[in-house]
């Protein structure tokens, strides 16, 4: 291959430069830093791009989508008159089990205090599903931090700065979360399969009774980087495993995690 | 060279902006045109193996920054994708003026296909092996069509800043 001198000297320092911001990446220290330069030199330049495509996308939106979006509406309304409702039955229960919860010194969801957070952006890539929310290490969000919003768990606090996180959704790759349901006898791993992918376990006993509509909830075993009873998925799809006598589950996430918009982050850390 | 690499550099920056504000947000089947990587893709086949380099290097270290991927293999691709269509620019292949219409998206589209299932395999020397559970089919096919359609007016914006040192660096 004939490589001139320039382009080997090229190729020699951009690598040696990719490998030195690695390593030095990888170290930890610096990566907070590295980002922050990084949004501030990209930020006038995101700024203009998104002065100029916003209105643009919001004409074509607007003319594609102006019937759905009505329809839309009225559809959350009725749903915002049902949750109302549902939620001035669940006021009393909810006290009541906070109560019982209290007793028996079990952590409860009900009782754990809140951060409410505005999604800013999704995953730019496609080999992570996260997204970024609006609250940091000012406002009491931590790294291990449990995220919940649209009815379910949608994951949890990988990364933390002064007035924002990085949140690892549960579709992501690398997301595995201890899980069980009915009445907590048996626990399985549910892992993510990338955001189209939703979720999946594997090897689930027969004897589980493990049937589509099922719903699975964090089980909060001791060392669980979750509280107990945040509901995660429900069963899709049930397949017998080719030659053993389990089940390999497809499970769709109870939060609807396409239309994040606003998180609750769970003020609570796993134990030690 | 300093007259091609700033230029060069603050395009690398709006292709990042566009990436980030507009391609990010815009799933097609659930998968994000990667611009970041079509940026070299275009300077390379431009005919600039340096700058395809530099630009996927670049772009690839500050998209690595905003994401929560093993950092570095965006960059890593970005560049082995910017030279080694760099190796068939210089040698004329895809030129805009000379070759048929379709060559340059043709080899563009070919980059897009193989990017993600390169980016995979990258993922096994940063010690990750779960990035294959993602739809790699899904993203080959969706760039290699993004890739199709964009190259051409991306290369020409590519082609015009590289003219703008034109032999001082190539």
């Amino acid at each position: 291959m004939a490589f001139d001198r320039k382009r080997r000297r090229t190729w020699t320092y951009s690598v040696s430069f990719l490998v030195l911001l690695v390593a030095l990446y990888m170290s930890g220290g610096i990566v907070a830093n590295l980002r922050r330069v990084a949004n501030v030199v990209v930020a006038p330049f995101s700024w203009s791009v998104s002065e100029i495509a916003r209105p643009i996308g919001h004409i074509l939106a607007g003319a594609v989508n102006y019937s759905d979006v009505v329809a839309q509406n009225q559809k959350l309304r009725y749903e915002l008159g049902i949750a109302e409702l549902h939620a001035n039955e669940a006021w009393s229960l909810e006290r009541q089990l906070s109560e019982m919860t209290t007793k028996l010194n079990l952590p409860f969801i009900g009782a754990l205090p809140t951060v409410a957070a505005q999604v800013t952006s999704l995953s730019p890539t496609n080999f992570s599903a996260s997204i970024t929310i609006s609250k940091g290490l000012k406002q009491g969000v931590l790294v291990g931090m449990p995220v919940v919003a649209n009815g379910g768990l949608v994951g949890i606090v990988i990364s933390s700065g002064p007035n924002a996180s990085t949140v690892r959704l549960i579709t992501d790759v690398n997301s595995s979360i201890g899980a069980t349901f009915g009445n907590g006898s048996s626990s399985l791993i549910i892992s993510g399969n990338g955001l189209n992918n939703g979720l999946g376990a594997t090897s689930v006993p027969l004897s589980d009774n493990v049937a589509p509509g099922t719903v699975f909830s964090t089980d909060g075993l001791n060392g669980s980087l979750y509280p107990p009873g945040l509901p995660i998925a429900t069963v899709s799809k049930a397949t017998l495993t080719p030659g053993a006598a389990t089940f390999d589950l497809t499970l769709k996430p109870t939060a609807d995690l396409r239309n994040l918009t606003y998180v609750d982050v769970l003020l609570w850390e796993p134990s030690t | 060279m300093r007259r091609q690499l700033i230029p060069a550099a603050i395009a690398t920056l709006f292709v990042l902006a566009i990436q980030l504000v507009v391609f990010s947000g815009l799933r097609f089947a659930g998968v994000v045109i990667m611009f970041v990587w079509l940026w070299p893709v275009a300077m390379g086949l431009a005919g600039y193996s340096v700058l395809a380099l530099l630009v996927g290097l670049g772009a690839g270290v500050f998209f690595d920054l905003h994401s929560v991927t093993p950092f570095g293999l965006t960059a890593a691709v970005g560049m082995i994708l910017g030279y080694a269509t760099s190796r068939l620019g210089r040698e004329g292949v895809g030129d805009l003026d000379s070759a048929a219409w379709w060559v340059a998206p043709l080899i563009a589209a070919g980059a897009g296909f193989v990017a993600p299932l390169g980016y995979t395999f990258a993922g096994f020397f940063a010690i990750d092996f779960q990035l294959w559970r993602g739809s790699v089919l899904a993203m080959m096919v969706v760039n290699a069509t993004a890739f199709f359609i964009l190259s051409r007016p991306v290369i020409r914006v590519a082609r015009s800043i590289g003219r703008l040192g034109e032999g001082a660096i190539r």
